[in-house]
């Protein structure tokens, strides 16, 4: 009996970390080839394309310069965390006050408003509607608010930051009030100190699609001067395929699979870099909030 | 940490927020810098008196007072490069010698581009003046915005061009192609161009097999199977296809093998050839051949397998490896310096010569077709309205004006450019070459050179794609001795195809198409005279390529192509 269990228990063990050690394989493999080919020389592409390995005395990081030697380059960079940082902080702001007041049950009106919220999240109304509210009748062309108002408080955000909410005890909030605290007050000086997992979680997901947002400048914003990273990348990236039209004299030292490789990568650094701080919260965060009792 | 102190990191951090928010609010910040142009350039234009599309600048008569403001959106010619900064000597030039506060907006290409466009549109937002993308027809975008009554006629603003009239307007077939119930509704400016791609051999392999240039579709395939079976380059590898090519995402056979069906005369989709019954190319029972002659091939394995599945950068990276014989592709893809010495630095000795039309298969062989049309620009019903027609008629004319074509279209004379004695655009002896006009790094001062100011005169061709020595093997390259043998060939004129519209199924019908045809090409389903014919009739069946052939018909009839 005792073997029989001892050898399920191992049976489990080898299943599972099995099973976790070919998920690892499935997203480290990928993201191995994209740096490796991000970092193979031109000839070396040339002579056989991208090699799983390659030492490091023979990597190169043309593609690298090639990206962040652009003119316009900084420029992209800054406006994207412009937009990457006052959308997060506009869209926490707005969140966090609805997400808190619907977490109270005693609101008036609180299954409506609920409904209302969801109606938007289910049934979206298109491009033209958006386009002429945000360019027509708010007039925010070539003005980054035009980025960052329209998807400035997300549903899902909100259903999750409510629950997470929902989740503090009731009686935490009452001997507050009790103190004399108003309802802001709670807010700030009750729930919001207790919710810094959720904040976190919740604010790298507006960050993560703010840095990202590719589509809406390349609708609203025709100053090249505003627009964000991924629209430069992208611009870099379609100018190198247009190879049989080159009648300029490219000094290409990368080839396009590293360029491509190379963009994707340093689109991912910033987030890369802020996942392990906040990661001790992310777990908590969401599942905290994404739990109804 | 004191209560008090906390308090006052909490709303110092509050207002930091906002104030990043307001400060978001704020204008457009300062441009860029541009890096390199001098501004005082505009008094240095060239006199220019040999250039070939070099009319005299139009005078100033009617200049008004208050400068006019033109919006105009373009794509980009390098879209890898930014738009030129606010201090850019064209702009300056533009405001100070025809009064137009011009602003350039740079649209994406492909579908955003598109998106873009109809975004506007529906908002009645569009610019003054600007490039009718599609990825699908521009055509159709001219009629789709003329039907929503969004954009102006421009017959009388070609009157007031008769130089660039000459220089870009000076094919009526392009012209009619935006010409909409008898009012010229769109320019169709100078395609890039045409004709510009062909067939070529390796000459080092034939040499080294001891075989002769093939001239027939028959000798064409004993050299392929003897590139493919006797290795050519002699590296003891079975690693080398006679041909090799990609599938382009179009249609059947796609562009890369159009020459192999031209041989049989039917190289488009299109039946151009049979005006009385005119339809799609598969009902050619030459087509029945060419196919059948091309699973030939593929079941000979003189193709690279791989055909159907690589994308043009994945065969890009084949051909200069040395996996092919013989290829179809782009003059300046093949012979550029800007992609030339890929092949040259893996094979010095390696040489690559044009192949003619191959012969022998029917009557009228074809090299490929060509219908290809340049950029259709709109002037929006909001400028004609508020009298901008005339501002932008003097634009365009200035731009095909000597000093507005080469200020646009290379640069600054003497700083990025130079004439030589036979008046054609060199950089040779400047004194800073990374100031050249075709340095990357200028890209972004001629960003409109393909869509409103080259013209494909003679000189300005050899200018963009030079002769040329290469580094490893010392070798002299001409990409224009290429081109020249190309666009001299027999091709099939399928320009009138920009005039049919695409039925609304067209998604599914060419999925169904482009299926079947890979089937039958590579093998995976029978190819035999029932079997084909079973396959035309499921195209009426199942995906109204009857209804669409009949539709096609009556444009081209409408169009006057073709007889009622």
């Amino acid at each position: 009996m005792f073997r029989s269990t001892n050898r399920d228990e191992w049976g489990f063990q080898l299943f599972v970390n099995g099973l976790l050690l070919i998920v690892l394989l499935i997203i480290v493999i990928p993201l191995w080839r994209v740096i490796m080919t991000s970092l193979t020389p031109l000839d070396v592409y040339m002579r056989g394309g991208t090699p799983m390995f390659q030492w490091p005395w023979e990597w190169s990081f043309a593609a690298y310069e090639q990206m962040l030697t652009h003119p316009t380059f900084p420029r992209a960079t800054l406006n994207s965390v412009i937009i990457t940082l006052c959308g997060t902080a506009l869209s926490l702001f707005l969140t966090v006050p609805l997400a808190y007041a619907l977490s109270a049950r005693t609101l008036p009106g609180r299954r409506l408003i609920i409904a209302l919220i969801l109606f938007t999240f289910l049934f979206h109304v298109g491009l033209i509607p958006v386009y002429l509210l945000v360019a027509k009748t708010l007039g925010w062309t070539n003005n980054i608010l035009a980025i960052i108002v329209p998807p400035a408080v997300g549903v899902t955000n909100v259903l999750v930051m409510m629950r997470f909410f929902e989740g503090i005890p009731e009686e935490i909030k009452e001997s507050a009030r009790m103190d004399g605290a108003n309802d802001l007050q709670v807010l700030w000086r009750i729930v919001l100190p207790l919710s810094k997992p959720i904040l976190l979680t919740i604010g790298l997901f507006y960050a993560v699609h703010y840095w990202n947002e590719f589509f809406t400048p390349i609708l609203y914003l025709n100053d090249q001067n505003l627009q964000p990273l991924p629209v430069l990348l992208r611009n870099i990236l379609i100018g190198q395929n247009f190879s049989e039209y080159v009648d300029y004299d490219v000094s290409r030292a990368a080839s396009i699979e590293s360029l491509k490789s190379s963009a994707v990568l340093l689109t991912m650094l910033p987030m890369v870099l802020v996942y392990p701080w906040i990661q001790r919260y992310f777990t908590k965060g969401t599942l905290l909030g994404g739990v109804k009792e | 940490m004191s209560t008090k102190t906390t308090r006052f990191v909490k709303i110092a951090l509050i207002a930091c927020a906002l104030t990043l928010i307001i400060a978001a609010c704020a204008p457009a910040p300062t441009a860029v810098p541009a890096p390199t142009q001098p501004a005082a350039a505009a008094a240095t234009q060239p006199a220019a008196t040999v250039a070939p599309t070099a009319p005299p600048a139009p005078k100033p008569t009617d200049t008004p007072a208050k400068p006019v403001d033109i919006e105009l959106w373009a794509q980009a010619t390098s879209t890898q490069a930014p738009a030129p900064p606010d201090d850019w000597v064209g702009y300056k030039t533009i405001r100070e010698k025809l009064n137009l506060n011009l602003k350039y907006v740079i649209i994406p290409t492909g579908q955003d581009g598109e998106t873009k466009i109809n975004a506007a549109a529906a908002a009645n937002a569009l610019p003054d003046f600007f490039q009718a993308v599609s990825t699908t027809n521009a055509r159709n975008k001219v009629i789709d915005l003329n039907k929503q009554g969004l954009i102006a006629p421009v017959d009388d603003l070609l009157k007031l061009m008769p130089n660039r009239a000459k220089t870009h307007y000076n094919n009526p077939a392009s012209l009619a192609m935006a010409k909409i119930d008898g009012k010229q509704m769109a320019f169709v400016e100078v395609p890039n161009l045409p004709r510009r791609e062909g067939v070529v051999i390796r000459k080092d392999w034939l040499d080294k097999l001891g075989l002769k240039m093939p001239t027939t579709m028959d000798e064409l395939f004993a050299v392929a199977k003897a590139f493919t079976e006797k290795d050519p380059d002699g590296n003891g590898k079975n690693d080398t296809y006679g041909l090799g090519g990609f599938f382009d995402g179009t249609w059947g056979q796609g562009n890369r093998f159009a020459f192999f069906f031209g041989a049989y005369g039917v190289p488009d989709t299109w039946d151009w050839d049979n005006t009385s019954n005119f339809g799609l190319a598969v009902r050619n029972p030459n087509f029945y051949k060419a196919l059948v002659e091309f699973r030939k091939w593929n079941e000979s394995k003189v193709i690279d397998p791989d055909w159907a599945t690589i994308n043009r950068d994945e065969f890009r990276i084949r051909w200069p490896q040395g996996r092919y014989g013989i290829m179809w592709e782009d003059f300046c893809a093949l012979a550029c310096v800007a992609n030339y010495p890929k092949f040259d630095n893996n094979f010095p000795n390696g040489e690559w010569v044009a192949l003619p039309t191959m012969k022998g298969a029917v009557a009228k062989p074809y090299y490929n077709s060509y219908g290809g049309l340049g950029s259709f620009f709109a002037v929006s019903k909001k400028a004609a309205d508020a009298g901008k027609g005339p501002a932008i008629a003097k634009l365009l004319e200035w731009m095909a004006s000597p000093e507005g074509y080469y200020l646009l279209g290379f640069g600054v004379e003497g700083v990025n450019y130079k004439l030589d004695k036979n008046g054609a655009v060199t950089t040779d002896g400047l004194s800073d070459p990374t100031k050249a006009w075709n340095h990357e790094s200028m890209a972004r001062f001629t960003q409109m050179r393909n869509q409103l100011i080259y013209d494909n005169n003679p000189n300005e061709v050899l200018a963009r794609y030079p002769d040329f020595v290469t580094d490893k093997s010392k070798k002299p390259m001409s990409p224009m001795a290429f081109y020249k043998f190309f666009s001299t060939q027999t091709w099939q004129d399928s320009t009138a195809g920009n005039l049919i519209v695409n039925p609304s199924n067209r998604a599914d019908l060419q999925r169904f198409y482009n299926e079947n045809f890979q089937a039958f090409a590579l093998g995976t389903k029978p190819l035999t005279e029932q079997t084909w014919a079973d396959f035309l009739k499921a195209l009426d069946a199942n995906v109204k390529a009857n209804a669409w052939e009949e539709s096609a018909r009556k444009n081209l009839q409408d169009a006057g192509i073709l007889k009622k």
